[in-house]
């Protein structure tokens, strides 16, 4: 076509309208909810004031769902990152799981320090076969990611019940660690670590990284068109490990700073799928920082607000886990054609 | 009845864009109807509507001197209307056989009736004088064999008129003479043929009658008798267009690139060297070897260096440039920006310790987009929002601009309109004037001709033969393009 297609809407509007349409997903959700609670006899708009009190209103329950978002900017950038590279990484739960464990274990011996860095390279351990597998021959990450996962869980399952059990501890657990070496409080009594400080700064150094540097570049172009790319002398393979290992790099260290800040040891059952919900998260936000940040608290205030809403009303704490997976649900769905 | 298939007031619009405004169109009965305009003219889309592919905002389509609602494609076919698309939907790992009775198959019981099939099918082929290799898959034949399997399947169908979308884009020659026979074949038998192209001299050669659009709009309708190439030429574009015309290269140095191998060449420094071939004659694994896309056999240096071994990269640092023949897919990246396409390839260079600074790739994409004039509206816009001719734009601008040893031109003016072609011969000849060589790969044999000094024919994945540029060369490298011996 000879003549210059589309609109062309001022720079606010545009951001205006990503704002918007990544609204959407939520508002479906919010009516859905709605009609559930209606079916059941509850009356919606009551029970999503409770919510929004419970998420938001005071410093207490702003700290609690700050606190239930961290892991998730861990695993939501973690799967962003991957995904703006192209790859389907849905490996991040095994690189937080097992970063974890690892961080949980070296802590106890070397301090707090020593604990992140350890649980960093272990998601980066747990990410790299999967990434080279992927770059070399073209292996369908989807399905070695995934299979990673399970050989996590197994793994860190039997470690935990053998030679790193805590002696005297019935359970699957480590040691605890002690007081010394955990994530300082951001504001005590409330469970607000150090670690959101954490995860906010990554969000930011991502923005940024992925925007302005050369290797950010050849991500994103890696990601919007391997073919191109290669053709332009960009080496698609390393762009790819490199993704991998970054993103592995990072679900390490969200293991790790929710061992170090929250749980204080590893125990079976660490994480109840903040790999999965991460990726949620990276598809709600369209894989930006943003997003990310919004989603995650988004997920963060729906995990806080359940569990004490529950305290307060009659509403059984399942309708929460329906908000959420019609949130995920409708994330998926490409609502608008992208052009 | 006169007129057979017409448009009276049709408008379409995409959005901003008026891809037809207030068409009128005659399509008289047993004649070849030829409708030329360069891209973006609004052929593609009125043609469509002709179809029931698509509907007009306001007027109606024409049939049998009666207007009609055309809802779908089923209704264009329910109405004797065949249309045999640019792209040809078959099915590669079925026979012809089975492509032709494709979803409407001759059945005994619950089976298929493959004699049947067959037979109909010796019949329609005969009927229209063509002989189709009838078992072979569809991957393994010619795009000509498929374009004619493609028509067969439109007339099995009960297509009286037959609507051919730029049919001629990617066949050889004597393919195109076969092709133009086939049509003048149908139309004797009493069928009716739109044919659309930007290619004057076949349409010239084939049409009863020309209508030319531009700009959405329809400018005339002529008898194709009433009209010279120049004339025609100058409705579709709107102006005058000055072509330059065989212009061989006034110096030439040492040799630029050798290739080893299969298919062994050469290109010195100022210098175009064509490659012809029918498609799938081994022009694309020539392409890919020395751009480094693909794993090379023999040794390739670029300017005395072996370059065999090295990646993409480092082969465009030491002087490799490459225009993509599939711009859509690997010379841009369409849902990127332009500033993002016009660096690709550069930004290592344009990078400072890993750090690309905003203003430093503002001003070098604006830089490149300039000075190759493309039109767009922001950096930050997709490459997608821009036509075909500027998106090609976009891509020659970003290779011509590091001013490379060699250049790789694939199709380098594929899906380009005729003043957009000038300009990037133009282009090419000045890249070569200044001391480049240039490796020019086209299927377009006028294109190689005009351009290239030398012309090295590939056929069946080897050199058939090595002829000098310029018209005098056309019927000796058609004739190695189809495997015969130059005469």
């Amino acid at each position: 076509m000879s003549v210059f297609q589309g609109s062309n809407p001022g720079k606010y509007s545009r951001a205006l309208t990503r704002v918007v349409r990544a609204a959407v997903p939520f508002v479906i959700a919010l009516g859905l909810g709605g009609i559930v609670l209606l079916a059941t006899g509850h009356n919606p708009l009551a029970f999503y004031q409770l919510l929004v009190r419970e998420a938001f209103g005071g410093v207490d329950r702003i700290a609690a769902t700050l606190s239930a978002a961290t892991p998730l900017l861990f695993t939501g950038l973690a799967t962003a990152i991957a995904f703006r590279a192209g790859v389907f990484n849905v490996g991040v739960e095994g690189g937080f799981v097992f970063g974890g464990l690892i961080a949980a274990t070296v802590a106890l011996q070397a301090g707090l320090l020593a604990g992140m860095v350890a649980g960093a390279l272990a998601g980066v351990l747990v990410s790299a076969l999967p990434g080279w597998l992927k770059a070399r021959w073209n292996v369908d990450e989807v399905v070695t990611t995934l299979m990673v996962n399970f050989v996590v869980a197994g793994v860190t399952g039997w470690l935990v019940t053998t030679f790193l059990q805590a002696k005297g501890v019935a359970n699957s657990a480590t040691a605890l660690i002690p007081q010394g070496s955990w994530l300082p409080d951001l504001l005590p009594p409330y469970g607000l670590t150090a670690g959101v400080l954490v995860a906010l700064a990554l969000v930011v150094l991502y923005a940024v990284w992925i925007k302005h540097s050369v290797l950010g570049y050849e991500l994103r172009q890696t990601g919007l068109n391997p073919r191109f790319s290669a053709a332009q002398g960009i080496r698609v393979g390393r762009v790819i490990m490199v993704s991998m290992l970054i993103s592995g790099a990072i679900a390490g260290l969200g293991g790790a700073v929710h061992a170090l800040g929250v749980v204080h040891r590893f125990v079976d059952g660490f994480s109840p799928g903040y790999g999965f919900t991460g990726i949620a998260v990276a598809l709600l936000g369209r894989n930006s920082a943003v997003g990310v940040a919004l989603g995650a608290v988004l997920f963060g205030a729906l995990a806080s607000a359940g569990t004490t809403a529950q305290l307060f009303s009659d509403i059984p704490l399942d309708i929460v886990d329906v908000l959420s997976g019609t949130v995920m649900i409708f994330a998926v769905v490409r609502l608008w054609r992208q052009r | 009845m006169s007129v057979r298939l017409g448009a009276r007031g049709v408008s379409r619009a995409f959005g901003a864009v008026r891809a037809n405004q207030g068409v009128d169109v005659e399509v008289r009965a047993g004649t070849v109807h030829a409708v030329v305009g360069e891209n973006g003219a609004g052929k593609t889309t009125l043609m469509r509507i002709l179809y029931g592919l698509d509907q007009p905002d306001s007027g109606t389509v024409v049939i049998g001197d009666r207007p009609v609602r055309l809802r779908g494609a089923a209704d264009g076919i329910a109405n004797g209307i065949g249309l045999v698309p640019q792209e040809l939907a078959m099915i590669g790992s079925l026979t012809l056989l089975e492509n032709l009775v494709l979803g409407a198959e001759p059945r005994r019981g619950v089976r298929i009736d493959w004699a049947r099939a067959r037979a109909e099918a010796e019949e329609l082929a005969s009927d229209v004088g063509v002989e189709l290799p009838w078992t072979a898959v569809a991957d393994t034949v010619s795009i000509s064999v498929r374009q004619q399997t493609e028509i067969l399947r439109a007339l099995r169908r009960g297509a009286d008129v037959l609507i051919l979308d730029e049919p001629t884009a990617a066949l050889a020659p004597a393919q195109v003479d076969d092709l133009l026979r086939l049509l003048r074949e149908l139309r004797d038998a009493g069928r009716t043929v739109v044919f659309i192209s930007h290619k004057v001299d076949e349409v010239l050669a084939v049409a009863d009658e020309i209508t030319v659009m531009r700009g959405g709009k329809v400018i005339t309708t002529r008898r194709a008798d009433a009209v010279d190439r120049a004339e025609l030429i100058e409705l579709i574009v709107g102006e005058h267009v000055r072509t330059t015309g065989f212009v061989p290269s006034a110096v030439i140095g040492d040799e630029v690139l050798t290739v080893d191998g299969d298919v062994a060449l050469s290109v010195r420094a100022g210098e175009i060297v064509g490659v012809a071939g029918i498609a799938g004659s081994g022009q694309d694994e020539l392409v890919e070897r020395v751009v480094g896309l693909r794993p090379a056999g023999g040794r390739i240096t670029l300017s005395g260096k072996d370059i065999t071994a090295l990646a993409v990269d480092r082969r465009r640092a030491a002087g490799l440039g490459y225009i993509s023949g599939e711009r859509r897919a690997e010379g841009l990246s369409m849902d990127a920006s332009l500033a993002d396409n016009a660096i690709a390839g550069t930004h290592r260079a344009i990078g400072r310790r890993g750090w690309l600074a905003p203003s430093k790739v503002r001003r070098y994409a604006k830089r490149v987009l300039d000075s190759y004039s493309v039109r767009y509206g922001r950096l930050t816009a997709a490459a997608r929002t821009l036509s075909g001719g500027n998106q090609q734009r976009v891509v020659i601008g970003r290779e011509l601009d590091r001013a490379p040893a060699l250049l790789v031109a694939a199709g380098p003016t594929r899906g380009v309109d005729v003043l957009g072609m000038a300009y990037i011969h133009d282009q090419l000849r000045a890249l070569r004037d200044n001391g480049s060589g240039v490796l020019l790969v086209s299927e377009q044999l006028d294109e190689l001709l005009e351009l290239s000094d030398r012309i090295v024919v590939l056929h069946g994945g080897r050199v058939a033969g090595e002829l000098p540029g310029g018209p005098e060369s056309r019927t000796a490298v058609g004739a190695l393009m189809l495997g015969r011996k130059a005469s």
